[in-house]
């Protein structure tokens, strides 16, 4: 059933270059695809493994340098280079993760974040490799088979492939026994322990996928803006994730999916009101988190559950 | 009969203060071996460092012939140590099937590349655990809430599935810490008829409890620790006994203490 949904609502995106030839509608479409992948990521570690990673950013914005610099640099094509972003985010994730996951889940806020800002200052800093507070502009569209991605329209269907592929895998990995043991080692690491499974591992590998595929994401989107600098690792970016997976339901897969596209779509619809579109937009997330403080996944789970207690009694 | 568990000389002391002073006792296969002692007499901290939870100082723990000592927790749980926690402990937010399937997962063959090609290996392991699982929700009477999330149910329920997790991969030995504390009267003589069932099967049980009676009831083998020290050792009949048992636990002579525990009983 939502499988079925799921597939229905995926060729709809796919349809939509064939329903409009508006650019700004499909560059909507391609941020909806794009940040919904990522906030997927941030919620395989935060909602599922229960670490809160303040890391996504600086990942987002080592993939998206990553894959210019694999253009424009080293000559390589977009592909090759959405590849480099996601293995060197998955080898710096092994690198941070290993001894910061030694510690405590807090200690791990403090240190993801941390590298959230260290990677910011690199960007704008190491001038000789990312040319510092310039950026990298006019990059060039991607080409597969003498096929130019050159127009908006184009582009929006490697968004489409990508987060379908990425998706498709979180869902696969999420509703395997990997991801509901993830799951019991947010809800109760001790018992994982006495039943034989090292959390470590599992900890390790969610930190390194969340942050290859954030990676790649951030390589795909670099090139949807045709420029790079330093403030693609602004911190609307984090924000922008971290609510998505907060108003969906941290831990839920689908939550999170249909959140990452309403709420991307949602500033957008607002602009019938362009003084007052942040304020309507904010006032939306003010009341979502006090009527349902655990997302919406978490408030239909509020009520079944109750529906089941009442069953069962 | 053969120990399955054998604990010899265990020490542990925090900050100078030795909450385990050289203890020294086994579990016998197909045995309950209770271990009790007023509080701080080092119960916890023994099945703690036993499991591994903690680091011991010194001493040996040896499960069915292989040395355990100062092993990390999930090396002893996979070597056939299974324990339960004093505040119970389950995923509170996952189905009771779910509960028990991760109870049992590391100790199946299969690997996430048998689970992405639906091989037969992994097919039959989950028919295993699956049945497994549905023999022991029968034998704690949860069949209703299998499909449900533990977190409805109440605290002596969610200590029964803690204690089917527990035995889920057949374990060598089962440690129950505190198994009826803070459950109601009615629901301990179901847990005690439980660990009986499951006990005459051929499971292995190391209980530590307060509850005397349950102990009395249930055990074959206690073991009484005191100030960290083995105060005593027997079979439930000669502990009630000793004069020794029944001043480190009341603090007043052995006739009047032997009344009221009488009395508490």
């Amino acid at each position: 059933m939502k499988l079925a949904a799921a597939l229905v609502a995926a060729l709809l995106f796919a349809a939509l270059p064939l329903l409009t030839t508006s650019n700004y509608i499909m560059g909507v479409g391609v941020s909806a695809l794009i940040f919904t992948v990522a906030a997927a990521a941030l919620n395989l570690i935060y909602g599922y493994t229960g670490l809160l990673s303040f890391a996504q950013l600086g990942f987002w914005g080592i993939g998206g340098y990553a894959t210019a610099l694999t253009v424009v640099t080293f000559g390589g094509t977009f592909w090759w280079g959405l590849v480099w972003a996601a293995l060197i985010n998955a080898a710096v994730a092994l690198v941070v993760g290993y001894p910061t996951l030694r510690t405590n889940r807090h200690a791990f806020v403090i240190v993801t974040l941390t590298f959230a800002l260290l990677a910011t200052l690199i960007a704008r800093d190491w001038v000789d490799l990312t040319r510092g507070a310039l950026g990298i502009p006019n990059l060039p569209p991607p080409v597969a088979f003498g096929y130019e991605f050159g127009t908006t329209g184009r582009f929006y269907w490697i968004a489409w492939g990508f987060s379908v592929a990425m998706l498709t895998f979180l869902y696969a990995l999420c509703t395997s026994r990997i991801g509901r043991t993830l799951v019991a080692i947010k809800q109760n690491e001790p018992l994982v322990r006495a039943q034989g499974i090292s959390p470590m591992p599992y900890k390790l590998a969610s930190f390194a996928l969340s942050a290859a595929i954030t990676g790649a994401a951030g390589g795909v989107y670099s090139f949807h803006l045709g420029i790079i600098d330093p403030l693609f690792l602004d911190f609307y970016y984090m924000q922008t994730f971290l609510i998505i997976v907060i108003i969906g339901g941290a831990g839920s897969f689908w939550g999170v999916v249909v959140s990452g596209i309403a709420l991307s779509a949602l500033p957008e619809v607002l602009r019938f009101s362009a003084d007052f579109r942040m304020i309507i937009y904010g006032l939306i997330l003010v009341v979502a988190m006090f009527v349902m403080p655990s997302g919406v996944a978490g408030w239909l789970r509020e009520r079944r559950l109750a529906r089941l207690r009442k069953t069962l009694r | 009969m053969s120990a399955v568990l054998e604990v010899t000389g265990l020490r542990k002391a925090y900050a100078g203060v030795h909450a385990l002073d050289g203890v020294s006792f086994a579990v016998e296969a197909g045995s309950i071996t209770g271990l009790i002692g007023p509080n701080g007499s080092g119960k916890s901290t023994a099945i703690d460092c036993i499991s591994g939870f903690q680091r011991l100082d010194s001493g040996k723990v040896v499960l069915a012939g292989a040395d355990i000592t100062g092993r990390v927790a999930h090396h002893i749980a996979r070597a056939g140590l299974m324990r339960t926690f004093q505040t119970v402990r389950v995923y509170e937010r996952l189905s009771l099937s779910d509960n028990l399937a991760i109870a049992h997962q590391q100790f199946d063959a299969a690997t996430w590349v048998d689970e992405f090609l639906r091989t037969r290996r992994y097919r039959k392991a989950v028919e295993a655990s699956e049945a497994r699982a549905r023999r022991l929700v029968e034998l704690i009477g949860l069949q209703r809430y299998y499909e449900a999330e533990v977190g409805i149910l109440s605290y002596g329920q969610k200590k029964l599935v803690a204690l089917a997790a527990a035995l889920m991969p057949h374990p060598k030995v089962v440690v129950l810490d505190e198994p009826v504390a803070g459950v109601n009267p009615s629901r301990i003589r179901e847990i005690e008829e439980a660990l009986r069932q499951l006990n005459q099967a051929g499971e292995t049980f190391l209980i530590v409890e307060h509850n005397v009676e349950f102990i009395t009831n249930l055990c074959h083998q206690v073991v009484v620790l005191d100030q960290g020290l083995k105060l005593a050792e027997g079979t439930a009949a000669e502990i009630h006994s000793d004069s020794r048992v029944l001043e480190a636990y009341l603090g007043t002579t052995p006739e009047i203490a032997e009344a009221e525990m009488r009395t508490s009983a």
